[in-house]
């Protein structure tokens, strides 16, 4: 009898364990894939507009997403890694909140097995992300940097608005600004100020720096927000009308500005493009693609007013 | 087994894996090694390694504009290469012509044997900047690089191989009316085309005698 309960207990473990692994091979089967979309701000319409298509395109590709906020905090960002590794997400399509902060987040789910594509934002790390699908800003600075030269006819003093200082965009941009315009002598920067790519941060460093230099002739501004901010501070200043504002991303209040002749140029960037193509790589590393590019620029075109009819907000004019 | 040997038999081990576990290099070196990439050196090799023995697969400006107008797609698919993704697309160019104006920046050159609606170019002489030239040719890799500044810097140190030694024997020299050839690159937008404001960057340059 003592053996017959034990065999019995055996048996049923034996057919509960079938039963529940087939469940699961099932529900793995049945189940789409899903996609963690982990961004660092929503509270910027331009990456809200960045994770939205990132969603857009996974459902179309038929996987399940999620869109995670960092709201540019690394700690959050971390807690949004841990809960995706966690739940079972198979990709991470990320924005990260920190090239240097984010990196142990990326290599902590590809050590889990979860890819990771960066979008829009690199991790300073070769290798660590399964591909980083970044704007060419550097280039794209350096287009606006040829522009800002030939406006200002190589001679004036001007204003750099940075974005966030630990941000290797903001670097690549200010960058490929300097390699143009320090060539020309003439063009003398008076200030250099971080405003966080924030629109009422870079209005209060404009202020401020229109105190010390109120006659200078040009702005250029690492974004679109940015540029706006300065804008309105030299509007309540009376001159707005003499000094050129550059900005960068492709904002609609910008590309609305460049039209009516308020702000001079922008580098457009194209989200849904970088978005579009980390869902796609998504897709195809499940597929069993494994060789993906380390880096994949995405190209920036210069906006100004010759051609601001071609583009709308984000993007090309569909 | 007696100790003496025992304990020998353990300092060896011990010493063997203390050997292999621990090196020492001079800070020099490690420095020099994160330093390692010239980009001047770089673009020096690209030129005379690359670009010149590439040059003759330039395609003739003329016969690219008017197949421009015709099979867009198929020009870009033949002619033009980039290194990421977008409308952005450079083209390695030939032609020749007759200076029409020499302006402080640029010289415009109509080009010979007409050329539809690129019947007039700007060489730029001024404002030799961005990548046209390092990527036109289709010969550099950008996953041979680890660090996209080192990239960056490879574009900016072409360019001044261009200011240094192509554009200031012409610049001197040129004047309205001059027989001019040219081999350089172009950058054109897929997505909005045009045609009418060709600027080339300049690789070789030569004004025909007479």
């Amino acid at each position: 009898m003592k053996t017959s309960i034990h065999y019995r207990i055996a048996l049923f473990c034996i057919f509960f364990g079938i039963g529940f692994i087939g469940c699961k091979t099932k529900e793995s089967n049945d189940e789409p894939k899903k996609i963690a979309i982990v961004v660092s701000t929503l509270n910027n319409p331009w990456f809200v507009f960045l994770a939205q298509k990132a969603e857009a395109k996974a459902k179309q590709l038929g996987y399940e997403s999620k869109i995670f906020d960092s709201q540019n905090n690394t700690a959050q960002e971390t807690d949004h890694f841990d809960n995706a590794i966690a739940s079972g997400y198979d990709a991470i399509l990320f924005n990260p909140t920190d090239a240097d902060g984010s990196i142990v987040n990326v290599k902590n789910a590809v050590a889990a097995g979860v890819p990771v594509f960066c979008m829009d934002r690199e991790v300073n790390a070769n290798g660590a992300a399964t591909s980083q699908i970044l704007s060419d800003s550097y280039s794209g600075c350096v287009a606006i940097g040829k522009y800002f030269v030939e406006t200002l006819n190589k001679k004036g003093k001007y204003v750099e608005i940075l974005g966030m200082v630990g941000d290797n965009n903001t670097w690549n941009r200010s960058k490929g600004f300097h390699s143009v315009v320090d060539f020309y002598p003439g063009l003398k920067m008076v200030a250099q100020q971080s405003a966080d790519f924030d629109r009422n941060k870079a209005m209060d460093v404009m202020e401020s720096i229109l105190q010390a230099h109120p006659d200078i002739d040009g702005v250029f501004c690492g974004n679109d927000a940015m540029a706006m901010g300065a804008y309105q501070a030299l509007v309540a200043s009376g001159k707005a009308d003499r000094v050129k504002v550059f900005g960068f991303d492709g904002a609609e209040d910008v590309v609305k500005s460049i039209r009516d002749g308020k702000i001079l140029a922008t580098g457009m960037q194209f989200p849904e493009v970088m978005a579009q193509t980390a869902a796609t790589f998504a897709d195809e590393y499940f597929k069993g693609k494994r060789d993906f590019p380390g880096k994949m620029p995405v190209a920036v075109e210069l906006v100004k007013k010759d051609n601001v009819e071609n583009y709308a907000a984000y993007g090309e004019k569909e | 087994m007696p100790k003496p040997i025992r304990y020998l038999l353990y300092v060896a081990v011990i010493a063997l894996l203390a050997y292999n576990s621990v090196y020492f290099k001079k800070l020099d070196e490690v420095k020099a090694g994160s330093a390692a990439f010239d980009a001047a050196a770089y673009a020096k090799d690209f030129w005379e390694k690359k670009l010149m023995p590439g040059l003759p697969k330039a395609v003739e400006l003329g016969v690219l504009t008017t197949q421009l107008e015709t099979e867009k797609d198929k020009a870009f698919e033949q002619h033009s290469h980039a290194l990421g993704i977008g409308n952005i697309r450079y083209f390695l160019v030939k032609g020749q012509g007759e200076v029409t104006d020499v302006s402080e920046n640029e010289v415009s050159v109509a080009l010979a044997r007409g050329g539809g609606k690129a019947g007039n170019v700007r060489i730029a002489t001024e404002y030799v900047f961005g990548n046209a030239v390092r990527d036109a040719s289709g010969a550099i890799d950008i996953n041979a690089f680890t660090n996209s500044m080192d990239f960056n810097n490879v574009s900016a140190e072409i360019n001044k191989l261009i200011r240094e030694k192509v554009i200031p024997p012409f610049k001197s020299k040129v004047k309205k009316g001059d027989r001019v050839a040219f081999q350089g690159a172009i950058e054109l937008n897929r997505g909005h085309l045009q045609l009418n404001s060709i600027e080339i960057i300049p690789v070789s340059l030569q004004i025909k005698k007479p």
